[in-house]
């Protein structure tokens, strides 16, 4: 049954009211890309919106030293024009391949986290890079790793009247080469049926480390850790990576869905570690 | 019977020029009013109450919660429908509501409107319905089996619940085989596709001068007029039919306005208030016609050389619940089965079987895409058998002038294929092609590229099924300033028919395109020119419209001697000239004014009848449509054989349909045509459990977007002339879908190494493939 009519949006002056309002019950609203959908489908009846998404602290972007801040309100499309994605192949390559330009410049990357959907391209990049969420809440600000913050699908370590302020997203050591791939039934405007994200340290053809993300294959991002560790010292090549990609495949969790059924998505899910060989050259 | 009109002498001066599309700048703008976008004093807002059974008998219909409900203006049940429960289409097995037993997940059993939307969905939902399930049956080829439950309404069945079986059995079939040196068999399932037109279906339903009026996004306005008198119990002159912008149609809006509009005028009646009747997305996509799924199994003969000797085809579609118009579907399907081909024995035995799902319908094709799929499998399948060129094979045994169709129905003009498959064959440097495709697979490890050609032919207009629709009036009248109105009654859902039809009224009288405006389409102004269905309003309407310039050009030009006192007149620039001396001139609009001033007869109305068609039903054999359009398509797609991907790299298009008049509007038509295509073989996927459409949204069902469309694409046209066309034009707008899909299947057989014989080539689908081909 369709659910119609939209809750009050409420508008708050600053961030402080904005976390006021969180607080009384109000369920953040910034793009809107993914709760209008689910207002729509009325799986979720919040009392009222308190609409972020205009909120100049939580839209700044900043490059520093270290890392680069992206405001929790800040759309895909503003990420992308900004300098954190030209300092950071793996962002842009990832929030590139979100739905279509309308969906980007609506959809923020702070909402993109709190919906914590494995599938969620824009969560790629921020568990290989160890992003932390900054939140405000009630009872002041924390901090915690995207992988904490995370607890399973649309599920959040978000307490009652918290709110997103920002992401830290530090800059690697070095210069990784950044992969991205999704696999899906087009070429744009689709969920992930899988997808593997990666950051690889190279030295002369040779791993010398790496990090890799997988989506859409388990209740979470996942990141392998055994296959990060065991591609430690291997040549870059497909025929140097075959023995693992039946490990990549084990690291997943996957389930069957409209989209496609878990054995195709521990298959493929391996297999892209063969891609990532194939798409990134061990020179340049 | 239409006259046959020799084309014009002189050099055609609007027709066969890329004019913008007439209706394009309002619906840039956002100015074009869709059904949605109208509001009338009073509006109510309907709501269907419908089945959540496939099969069941209904015990008890309690709406006493709903008609409570504060915001409830009215609701109606079979008792209140003023004249018959039926939506009369081709049969009359279906009724308008649910008459005690429901046939299908989402069929309508009562109605009711309110003040607001929000109001009529919370009402819907507090109807109680009591019922008695019945076995169901949701598989046709379960559902022919004895002992299946009997779903199809006895009366328009031809038994069981096959609901019509069609033939064709041309010369001897088992002789055919005989003779042929190679035999290939296969079986090919396709399932549903949805039209996803961008509107929705809408109408609204107003009381009004003692009848009533129904606004509404829709192909057939003379169908929904039938509809709605049936069911009012009106005569056909109180019903008016006003069609809104459409935004897309593709067959979708054929036979499915003609329920909603007449659901709304029964509530707008009893009501007596207008009411809006718009379905949203998911109903729209989970209760309304799609593309028949299709089980069809194919066997053809050839000899070594690659003449073909035999062809054998029995299929079945899955119709849904009730008739609609699953017959002519078929009956599509069937004339086309055997393909483009000169093939001299034919057996065909086609089947449509009623089953305990929403009925399907008309979509771009009509019941030829399925079999499509078949025929143009098979002929890669013997090219392989044969170690022939795929291209090779379909120009040997593409139908020529002088030739005989699978019907045995000879074709005497405007057979375009031979050259389309040449010029597509030249196009793609195909020879240099598959060296290239066979570098690039030599070269890289984990993708594969193929080829794949598909050759088609399509009826044009309504064929021997039903002659007496095609049809077509049109009404011309020059306005006192030169400026002209043009009324038909065939009708603009974004195919560009407007621009066409007003170019050929305006190539017609011998006056700029500018001059011309295209009136809506309104039952109460327009002629009945037939059905918007079936690529025939260019050449039926277009007839039509040429007939009435005809006689209104004699007129001006009658006028035009007049004024300058002369025994003959030329036209141009907009002007008309002493033929003597062409410095004396009058322009339209002195002429205008001039009649006016005279009191001369300032309209005229035209008249077109397509030429004869017959056909047997016994032998399916005859002449089963007046003139044929053609294609052939080369798709080149790359597999990803890691994860079963695929992307259509590049593809050229070459079609014969006839006469060109418009080629932007044509491109844009093939264009279109194969990204439809590339979303049935590729993407696009409706699962339905227990009769139950599971996913209806567009989060699930996936339709190409401009990302999935070729790099490069190259579209051309060869135009083999048709005498009784227009300017010699035939239809188009269906063929670029048909011919589509089958090209990419083809090119992902051919990367895979192994044969697609379901749609769609989903990623998981083609790994699987790639697994068994390894």
């Amino acid at each position: 049954m369709h659910t119609t009519g939209l809750a009050e949006i409420v508008r708050p002056r600053d961030l402080a009211e904005a976390v006021r309002l969180a607080a009384e019950g109000g369920e953040p609203l910034a793009g809107g890309t993914d709760l209008f959908v689910r207002l729509r489908k009325g799986v979720e009846r919040p009392p009222f919106l308190v609409y972020i998404g205009d909120l100049p602290e939580l839209r700044r972007i900043s490059v520093g030293e270290s890392k680069v801040e992206i405001g929790a309100a800040a759309t895909h499309a503003e990420i992308l024009a900004s300098p954190a994605a030209a300092r950071l192949p793996i962002l842009r390559l990832a929030l590139e391949a979100i739905a279509s330009p309308a969906i980007r410049a609506m959809g923020t990357l702070g909402g993109n986290l709190a919906n914590a959907s494995p599938a969620g391209d824009g969560l790629i990049p921020l568990y290989l890079l160890g992003a932390r969420v900054n939140l405000v809440g009630p009872d002041g600000e924390r901090a915690l790793a995207v992988e904490e913050f995370v607890l399973g699908p649309g599920k959040t370590a978000l307490r009652p009247g918290e709110v997103i302020r920002s992401l830290d997203l530090p800059f690697p050591e070095g210069a990784p080469r950044a992969y991205f791939r999704k696999v899906g039934r087009r070429r744009a405007l689709i969920i992930a049926i899988a997808s593997l994200g990666a950051l690889l340290w190279l030295r002369d053809g040779t791993i010398e480390r790496a990090r890799l993300a997988l989506g859409s294959v388990a209740p979470t991002v996942v990141r392998p850790r055994e296959v990060e560790q065991a591609l430690v010292g291997r040549p870059l090549a497909p025929d140097a990576l075959a023995d693992l990609v039946e490990a990549l495949s084990a690291a997943t969790r996957p389930i069957s869905d409209l989209r496609a059924s878990a054995g195709y998505r521990r298959t493929v899910a391996g297999r892209l570690l063969l891609d990532l060989a194939c798409t990134i050259s061990p020179g340049g | 019977m239409a006259r046959v009109k020799a084309p014009v002498e002189e050099a055609e001066q609007v027709v066969g020029k890329a004019a913008p599309r007439l209706d394009a700048e309002a619906k840039v703008r956002g100015q074009a009013r869709y059904a949605d976008d109208l509001s009338f004093p009073g509006m109510l807002y309907g709501k269907a109450i419908r089945s959540d059974r496939p099969h069941a008998r209904i015990l008890r219909l309690d709406l006493s919660q709903v008609a409570a409900h504060p915001k409830v203006a009215c609701v109606v049940t079979p008792k209140d429908i003023p004249g018959e429960n039926v939506v009369p289409i081709i049969y009359r097995d279906m009724p308008l509501l649910a008459n005690g037993v429901v046939r299908y997940v989402g069929e309508p059993i009562a109605l009711l409107a309110a003040e607001t939307r929000e109001a009529a969905v919370e009402a819907a939902a507090l109807a109680q319905v009591a019922y008695e399930d019945l076995p169901a049956v949701f598989d046709p080829l379960e559902a022919t089996r004895p002992g299946a439950p009997q779903v199809a309404v006895p009366a328009a069945a031809e038994g069981g619940n096959v609901f019509n079986h069609m033939v064709i059995r041309k010369g001897d079939v088992e002789r055919g085989f005989a003779e042929a040196d190679v035999v290939v068999a296969g079986e090919y399932r396709v399932g549903y596709q949805e039209h996803a037109y961008l509107e929705p279906q809408g109408v609204i339903a107003v009381p009004e001068d003692s009848g009533i009026t129904v606004y509404g996004t829709l192909q057939c306005p003379f169908y929904v007029q039938n509809a709605v008198a049936a069911v009012m119990g009106f005569p056909l002159a109180k019903v008016r039919i006003v069609q809104t912008a459409t935004g897309g149609g593709f067959g979708g809006k054929e036979d499915v306005p003609s329920h909603l509009a007449a659901m709304a005028a029964v509530l707008a009646w009893k009501a007596g208030r207008p009411v809006k009747l718009v379905l949203p997305r998911d109903e729209d996509i989970a209760t309304t016609s799609k593309r028949h799924p299709g089980l069809v199994r194919y066997r053809t003969g050839a000899k070594r050389d690659g003449t073909l000797t035999a062809v054998e085809v029995e299929f079945y579609y899955n119709a849904g619940a009730y008739q609609t118009l699953s017959s002519a579907v078929l009956w599509r399907g069937l004339i086309h089965a055997a393909g483009p081909y000169r093939i001299p024995h034919v057996k065909v035995d086609g089947y449509s079987v009623a089953t305990n799902t929403v009925p399907c319908g008309a979509f771009r094709g009509f019941g030829s895409p399925q079999v499509i799929f078949a025929h143009e499998s098979q002929m890669d399948e013997l090219a392989r058998e044969l170690g022939m060129d795929p291209l090779v094979l379909r120009h040997k045994n593409a139908l020529r002038v002088g030739d005989e169709t699978a019907t045995g129905q000879r074709l005497t003009e405007s057979v375009g294929l031979p050259e389309a498959i040449g010029r597509a064959r030249e196009l793609s440097h195909w020879d240099e092609l598959q060296d290239e495709v066979a570098a690039f697979n030599a070269q890289e490890r984990f993708r594969r590229r193929g080829l794949g050609a598909s050759t088609v032919m399509y009826g044009v207009g309504m064929g021997a099924k039903a002659p007496l629709l095609d049809k077509a009036g049109a009404y011309l009248k020059l306005e006192a300033d030169g400026s002209v109105t043009l009324a038909v009654g065939t009708t603009e859902m974004g195919q560009g028919a407007q621009t066409v039809l007003a170019q050929i009224a305006a190539e017609g009288l011998g006056v700029p395109l500018a001059s011309v405006q295209v009136a809506p389409v309104d039952t109460s102004r327009v002629p009945d020119s037939g059905p918007t269905v079936a690529s025939r309003t260019t050449t039926v309407q277009g007839m039509a419209v040429l007939d009435a310039a005809e006689k209104l050009r004699a007129r001006i030009v009658g006028a035009a001697m007049e004024m300058l006192g002369c025994p003959k007149v030329v036209p141009g620039d907009g002007r008309f000239h002493d033929a003597r001396d062409p410095t004396r001139s009058v322009s339209l609009a002195e002429i205008a004014r001039w009649m006016w001033a005279h009191n001369w007869d300032m309209a005229a109305s035209g008249w077109a009848e397509a030429r004869p068609v017959d056909w047997d039903a016994k032998t399916g054999l005859g002449n089963a449509y007046f003139v044929y359009a053609y294609a052939c398509h080369i798709a080149e797609v790359e597999v990803d054989l890691l994860t079963g991907e695929t992307r259509v790299t590049r593809f050229w298009a070459v079609h014969d349909s006839g006469k060109i008049v418009n080629p932007e509007t044509a491109r844009g038509q093939v264009i279109g045509g194969i990204a439809q295509g590339i979303g049935y073989a590729l993407m696009e996927e409706l699962p339905a459990e227990g009769g139950r459409i599971l996913y209806p949204t567009f989060t699930a069902y996936h339709i190409p977007t401009a990302m999935d469309m070729p790099d490069e694409f190259v579209v051309e046209f060869v135009e083999a002339s048709y005498s009784g066309g227009p300017f010699g034009a035939k239809g188009l707008g269906e063929v670029p879908l048909m011919a589509s899909h089958a090209a990419v299947a083809n090119a992902i057989s051919a990367a895979t190494g192994t044969r697609l014989r379901a749609y769609p080539a989903t990623p998981e689908r083609v790994l699987d493939l790639i697994g068994r081909g390894a």
